[in-house]
């Protein structure tokens, strides 16, 4: 116990000696970092509640006022502060994002890893049932399972909905990544001579196969955060978020439909778009840089291993 | 889908921060006829007056069409094929003088031969004259007595005849006798009408989505002052507003609630919001419970108190400044205060004022406690309903927001729901599977329509009651006002119709909302402002260029 955590230990502060080096790294873990604290902290950040309109003296709903003191970012059409409600916007796109983004790695890895491991019938059918999944196009059929779920009087709340949606379709490209790292890891070696000493197969998963295909998952899952965050935002744009609890594609949406264009109130429609910029790049630039890292298959062709040497002896000498 | 190719057009906004017009095919300014460029977000589905339910549809029947009276700007009704009409003593027969000289669009004379022929055959063939059967109702018969002269013979007096009148489209017999079947005549999209109207159809394209009408120099009152009237549809309101800001257009038959303010500031631009006869309400399901399907609706609607304390809780004054940027009134009756010149609108209702602790004491009083959630139950129902509404609608979703939040304080969770509008309509009638629904009707300029549809015998399938009301009383009343002659009688039925709706609260209506239009100053004068909006056939034919 006390020697895998001090491995565990060494191995992190491996990996951030050479994770800050990596300047878009850096920056991408900026940014996703800077909305999640945003996120937590939307109550300590925001003068107003997201749902309280502010009014003039005759008591009227301010509507379309542009940035002042007070609205840092200016009024929506229905007169809320629209700083307020990109604050606590982006607990309702990280949230969904994240659960999403969470239960699509979790299947995609649990199908990868059966289908490649087991092989047969399992891979069979488990790749079939992706290949299926793979060629209906995805933003059409979450549109129309969302709107079918909805109707259906489920006792749960419309963002369940997206989240479950976008996360239990959203996992084919992770299950087949994952599939052709454990087809190659289990014809390796070491997995042969577990097999030998009569391990079983839970045991290889767990004990060989999961460790060597981690950084993989890692390196995907925050890849797929900024997709499910970018179609968390569509779904929401077009309608299908819960306007109680807005998101950003939510307040696009009511932007869109409430000619914020027309108005000229470029404060509506242009922080939360920005802010899904800054999310999905964050996530995007995060994720190539851990995948770069993890991976050592990428790190380089093998034809640069003696320019390397060269390089860490001068830098030795 | 259509939102789906604007996510582009946002994406590029978002880039420019600024959107320029889009416009389609602006005629060329050298062009030698003048015509006025009409803008809308719509297109007709069908130019066959026997099956059309789309607004644009009836928008080209008053051009194209002639019908035996129409309503002039100010509400009264005037003659239009009839010249003089006259019903007998016993109210049962009516006699019209048609205007002698009318030519259809293809130089043949009107006779009074081909009226009657119209009227018999929505009469004998409700089935496939579907949206005029409504207005021929207790018509026996109609015959023509010379080649100007009609008649008409009812079954009971008639109470609206000028009104209804005004909705029989009379169309070209030889282009409509021709089908066996109810379908085979709903199938026939009619996109080149032959008509008396002031207008003749020149060009319908549908992909283009552009209609060109030219004007009928044989029009038998006078003819437009333009030669042709261009109308042409525009995917988006942004689009749509950018095309009168920059002049692609000269005028728009709609404006969104939430431009107007903007589009009132352009230059050379005179925007318009007139009263017009539309009314938004929050349907409550008040299926009764024996009907098939059984009602599935959250059992708490039933209760009186509960919707008392739902209008209670809704700010329409918020809703009207907000929503509708202030372009109209909060509504409060079934019939909206425009018909008739405010005649028909019963003024002695006084709506219950907005007061969340005056809701949250009458849930109270009424035994529903508030659980941990801060959500409202009594002996097990908990008051969570669903709020939904057509996704076809822009202003709605602000709309049901705000409501969510008002009914949140009162310990009411109400989940807002865009739905496509055509299961919205299977939901409502026949299937009763909702709890509230926010939705809207265009009012006929009499209160006949609007009255019926909250008759127990419109709710079945296809009828037009969406809310399930069913009260004996009011379906009485409602089959007596039709029939009676007297307008103060009718008036006073008609008054009590509405305090019945109001009290039983089938329907809270929300508000009133103004017709929003726009033409360009520079281009053209002489629009007609009236609650028939500047789009009228009436208007459009006032209209000239400024020299």
């Amino acid at each position: 116990m006390r020697d895998s955590w001090l491995l565990f230990k060494r191995s992190l502060s491996d990996f951030w000696k050479t994770f800050r080096r990596n300047r878009m790294g850096l920056i991408g873990a900026t940014l996703v970092i800077s909305a999640v604290f945003v996120a937590l902290f939307a109550p300590l950040l925001t003068p107003y509640a997201p749902a309280l309109v502010i009014r003039d003296e005759a008591g009227r709903g301010l509507t379309y006022a542009p940035p002042t003191v007070h609205a840092p970012l200016g009024t929506d059409d229905a007169g809320h502060d629209v700083w307020s409600q990109l604050v606590y916007g982006a607990r309702v796109s990280l949230m969904v994002g994240f659960l999403a983004g969470f239960i699509a790695m979790f299947v995609g890895s649990f199908f990868g890893i059966l289908a490649g491991y087991f092989g047969g019938w399992v891979d069979t059918l488990l790749m079939r049932i992706t290949d299926v999944l793979l060629v209906i196009p995805d933003l059409p059929l979450m549109l129309v399972l969302v709107a079918t779920l909805r109707q259906m009087d489920l006792k749960i709340s419309p963002l369940t909905v997206l989240i479950l949606v976008i996360g239990l379709l959203y996992w084919t490209s992770t299950a087949r990544l994952v599939r052709s790292q454990v087809l190659s890891i289990k014809e390796r070696q070491f997995v042969a001579r577990a097999r030998a000493i009569g391990a079983g197969h839970v045991h290889i998963i767990r004990k060989h196969i999961i460790p060597q295909i981690m950084p993989l998952i890692v390196a995907n899952t925050v890849l797929i955060l900024s997709t499910a965050i970018l179609i968390e935002s569509g779904l929401a744009f077009l309608g299908l978020g819960d306007p109680t609890q807005p998101s950003w594609g939510t307040m696009l949406n009511f932007a869109f439909d409430r000619n914020a264009i027309s108005n000229g109130a470029w404060w509506f429609y242009l922080p939360p778009g920005l802010a899904i910029v800054w999310v999905s790049l964050g996530c995007v630039l995060l994720g190539n840089v851990l995948e770069e890292m993890l991976n050592p298959r990428l790190n380089g062709h093998h034809l640069e291993g003696e320019a390397k040497i060269v390089e860490m002896r001068a830098n030795h000498g | 889908m259509r939102k789906l190719v604007f996510l582009g057009i946002l994406v590029a906004a978002l880039a420019l921060t600024a959107c320029g017009g889009v416009s389609n095919g602006a005629a060329p300014a050298e062009a030698t006829p003048v015509a006025v460029r009409v803008g809308w977000l719509g297109f007709p589905d069908t130019l066959n007056p026997a099956y059309a339910f789309l607004t644009e549809s009836y928008s080209m029947f008053d051009f194209v069409y002639s019908t035996l009276t129409t309503e002039g700007p100010t509400g009264e009704y005037i003659g239009l094929l009839a010249e003089t009409w006259s019903a007998s003593a016993d109210g049962l027969t009516w006699t019209y003088k048609l205007r002698p000289n009318i030519k259809w669009h293809n130089g043949e004379t009107l006779t009074a031969e081909q009226v009657a022929w119209n009227i018999n055959a929505f009469i004998q063939n409700p089935d496939g004259w579907v949206t005029n059967s409504g207005y021929v109702i207790g018509f026996v018969s109609a015959r023509a007595v010379d080649a100007t002269t009609l008649e008409i013979l009812t079954e009971f007096p008639i109470s609206n005849m000028d009104y209804r009148a005004s909705f029989l489209y009379i169309v070209y017999p030889p282009d409509f006798e021709k089908f066996a079947t109810p379908e085979e005549l709903q199938n026939f999209t009619n996109f080149s009408p032959i008509g008396t109207g002031p207008f003749k159809l020149a060009t319908l394209d549908k992909d283009q989505r552009i209609i060109i009408l030219e004007t009928n120099p044989d029009y038998f009152s006078g003819h437009a002052k333009v030669d042709q009237v261009i109308y042409q549809t525009f995917d988006n309101s942004d689009a749509l507003v950018q095309a009168i800001k920059v002049g692609d257009i000269d005028m728009t038959t709609e404006i969104p609630d939430s431009a107007f303010a903007a589009v009132s500031a352009f230059e050379n631009v005179i925007a318009v919001s007139l009263p017009g006869r539309s009314i938004t309400e929050l349907i409550i399901n008040s299926a009764p419970a024996d009907h098939d399907p059984a009602p599935t609706r959250n059992p708490a609607l039933k209760d009186p108190q509960v919707r008392l304390a739902i209008a209670t809780a809704i700010n329409k004054q918020d809703l009207v400044d907000v929503v509708l940027q202030g372009n109209g009134v909060t509504g409060v009756s079934i019939v909206p205060p425009t018909l008739g010149g405010g005649f028909w609108f019963n003024q002695n209702i006084k709506d219950v004022a907005f007061n969340l602790e005056e809701a949250n004491r009458i849930l109270e009083a009424a035994g529903y406690t508030k659980e941990a959630d801060g959500v409202r139950s009594k002996e097990g129902v908990r008051l969570e309903m669903r709020l939904q509404y057509p996704s076809d609608q822009s202003s709605y979703p602000r709309a049901a927001d705000m409501m969510a939040n008002w009914l949140a304080e009162v310990g009411i969770k109400a989940t807002p729901e865009s739905v496509d509008p055509d299961s919205l309509v299977v939901a409502t009638n026949p299937n009763a599977d909702y709890d509230l629904v926010i939705w809207g009707w265009g009012s006929d300029p009499d209160p006949d329509f609007m009255l019926s549809v909250m008759t127990g015998e419109q709710y079945v399938e296809g009828g037009w009651s969406d809310s399930g009301y069913s009260n004996p009383d009011y379906d009485a009343n409602y089959l007596k006002q039709q029939q009676v002659i007297d307008p103060a009688e009718r008036q006073k039925i008609v008054w009590e119709m509405q305090e019945m709706v109001f009290t039983d609260r089938p329907y809270i209506i929300l508000w009133y909302g103004n017709i929003l239009q726009a033409y360009r100053s520079d281009r053209f004068t002489g629009f007609v402002q009236s609650p028939l909006g500047i789009d009228s056939f009436q208007s459009l034919m006032n209209v000239e260029p400024i020299k």
